[in-house]
């Protein structure tokens, strides 16, 4: 299991939260987060995982870069286990997925320097010290389309585009084969989003990282990305190869997310046919028996609330999650 | 080098007035202090019952009491000198052991959650509830007075106030991505702790500081006033009120400078304080 294809393998992995006793021995409702998902990342792709807020994302890449234990499963890692592994092992492999944020302005230490906010995964993993060390700084601010005397500066001297460059940089620093993109461009203003995201093709394309790409944006979505994974309430409904994925979507659920995005001819717009989910959101506390989206669903019939759809191959590649559809 | 000096005296040159006017009022304090035995006009100790309660500026044979007398007839300002330095290294030492014990506490509560943080937290609970100077009180009369168990009487007691801001700015801080960056960048607890934390968390730690130091010399006054602190011969400022509180009417002096003294040496440390906690904070900093 040397050299796999794949640099991240995902099976059957679950998230629980609470449910423990408390202080005083009170028991709460188990949120499962995240509830039996399999995922294949290969060696330089990009694979979307998008879905609406409190679906579970967060939490999913939280497992995997080994922030969040999961309740059962196995996350792999270029071929190694994450999953129980000892915190020697751990964080050996910890140095080959690394994590983008949200927002530039929280993930930059306000009182670090930019150099000694990039240069710390180099320094605690004793990779470069000295002169090397300010060396590859600023090779890595380079890298990212900065300057090499902005590292004596502070975060809060760059723009939300600078920063995210930084934040870029820091993440490249180990040179991970796998970088989870938590919504990178979603802070940002509009006329920066496409540089940023060009930078990560980029970059991409020098080193061969894979990225997954955590977003809920399907405009960038279908800029960026390779393959597209939809999650609903912990569990995945539709996987698909992009163009697959944009011209036949399949689950209701994704139909809804399309027809939600805007489009930029006005005629376009007026004709799309929307398709408007009633509700909301059901708890992840209390996820409705058999297909979860079944609450929500124009499809749904009975067999919806009695039996949990599994995701199932389609002609054309993808794998969908639907009694109907 | 040179770069270094020349940003030191740029920075010094944007000193508002304000800090420059407390600087220079705490260091006359310290300085008086530090130099008392060259400084101060006479022995502190030396009594003269003839000059008892004398007004500021009474004369008695060639000798000038520039700040009266109390009751003992030992010279105002001889003693104003000396106490000066005991009340300041009282609270410089009480408020740095507290400091380190607190935030030690708060940081480690915040960051490993878990059985510690409710066991620490729960202690900062009772030490809270208990009266500080009951403690005091107790505490002293079990250990006996002295200077340094005086100090580390106070710096024991005033902790929990430290803690519950560090640990509420750690709690705070320890959620947000860049110190999730930290750990994936593989850094181990101790290094985000000092380097991330402590630094985010500074400014208020400060602020509470720069207050607590206030309090901790009239704690020392109160503790001193009860005959468990400083003990005589030695003087502070708060042993000198005590006794001047006595004779309030009759010779206000006694009460008034020891007094102008502690408000002005509280009040620059709150305006240094505020000041210093901008400084270490970089995005404050002109670029």
């Amino acid at each position: 299991m040397s050299e796999t294809k794949n640099v991240l393998e995902i099976r059957d992995v679950a998230v629980h939260f609470g449910g423990r006793g408390g202080l005083l021995g009170q028991s709460g409702p188990v949120v499962k987060a995240v509830n039996g998902v399999d995922l294949d990342i290969p060696r330089g792709a990009t694979v979307a995982l998008v879905g609406e807020s409190g679906c579970g994302k967060s939490t999913l890449s939280n497992t995997i870069v080994g922030l969040q234990a999961p309740a059962s499963g196995s996350v792999r890692i270029s071929g190694e286990e994450v999953v129980g592994a000892d915190k020697r092992k751990l964080n050996d492999i910890r140095r080959k997925v690394q994590m983008i944020f949200q927002d530039p302005a929280l993930s930059l230490d306000p009182r670090s320097t930019v150099g000694a906010t990039i240069a710390e995964p180099l320094i605690v993993r004793g990779i470069a010290k000295g002169k090397e060390l300010k060396a590859r700084v600023a090779t890595l601010l380079q890298q990212v389309g900065l300057r090499p005397e902005h590292a004596d500066r502070y975060p809060h001297q760059f723009s939300g585009g600078q920063r995210q460059r930084v934040v870029i940089a820091r993440a490249l620093a180990l040179e991970p084969d796998l970088v989870i993109c938590d919504e990178p461009v979603s802070a940002l203003d509009v006329s920066v989003r496409a540089q940023i995201l060009n930078l990560l093709v980029a970059l991409q394309k020098r080193t061969g990282v894979s990225y997954l790409f955590v977003s809920h944006d399907l405009g960038v979505v279908r800029h960026i990305c390779d393959r597209v994974v939809v999650m609903y309430l912990g569990r995945f409904v539709e996987m698909a190869d992009r163009d697959t994925f944009f011209s036949n979507p399949k689950h209701p659920y994704t139909k809804a997310l399309m027809s939600a995005v805007p489009e930029a001819d006005p005629v376009v717009q007026r004709s799309k046919e929307r398709l408007i989910l009633g509700g909301e959101l059901p708890s992840p506390a209390n996820i409705p028996a058999g297909c979860a989206f079944h609450t929500r669903c124009p499809l749904a019939t009975e067999i919806c609330s009695k039996e949990r759809p599994e995701l199932t191959p389609r002609p054309d590649g993808a794998r969908v999650a639907c009694h109907h559809a | 080098m040179s770069t270094a000096v020349l940003v030191l005296r740029q920075r010094l040159r944007q000193v508002p007035i304000s800090v420059v006017i407390v600087s220079i009022i705490f260091l006359v304090i310290v300085l008086l202090a530090i130099l008392a035995p060259w400084v101060a006009p006479t022995d502190p100790a030396k009594q003269n019952l003839l000059a008892r309660l004398k007004p500021p500026g009474f004369e008695l044979r060639g000798v000038t009491y520039w700040l009266g007398t109390d009751d003992l007839g030992r010279d105002l300002l001889s003693r104003t000198i000396y106490g000066g330095g005991v009340s300041l290294s009282v609270a410089v030492l009480s408020v740095v052991v507290s400091t380190l014990v607190g935030v030690t506490l708060g940081m480690v509560a915040g960051w490993f959650r878990g059985k510690i943080e409710i066991v620490i937290m729960r202690l900062v609970d009772i030490m809270m509830s208990i009266p500080a100077i009951l403690l005091a009180v107790l505490t002293v009369a079990v250990l006996g007075p002295g200077f340094l168990k005086l100090v580390l009487v106070l710096g024991l007691t005033r902790w929990p106030r430290y803690t519950r801001v560090a640990y509420a700015q750690t709690l705070q801080i320890a959620n947000l991505p860049f110190i999730k960056a930290s750990e994936l960048a593989g850094a181990g607890a101790a290094r985000i702790l000092f380097h991330h934390i402590l630094p985010n968390i500074a400014g208020p730690v400060l602020i509470v500081a720069t207050a607590e130091f206030g309090l901790m010399i009239l704690m020392e006054a109160g503790l001193s006033f009860l005959g468990l602190g400083i003990q005589p011969p030695a003087s502070s400022w708060g042993s000198i009120m005590s006794v001047g509180r006595q004779y309030l009417e009759r010779a206000w002096w006694i009460v008034a400078f020891p007094g102008v003294c502690l408000f002005l040496l509280v009040f620059s440390v709150n305006v240094l304080g505020d000041w210093l906690r901008d400084q270490i904070d970089p995005r404050s900093r002109s670029r």
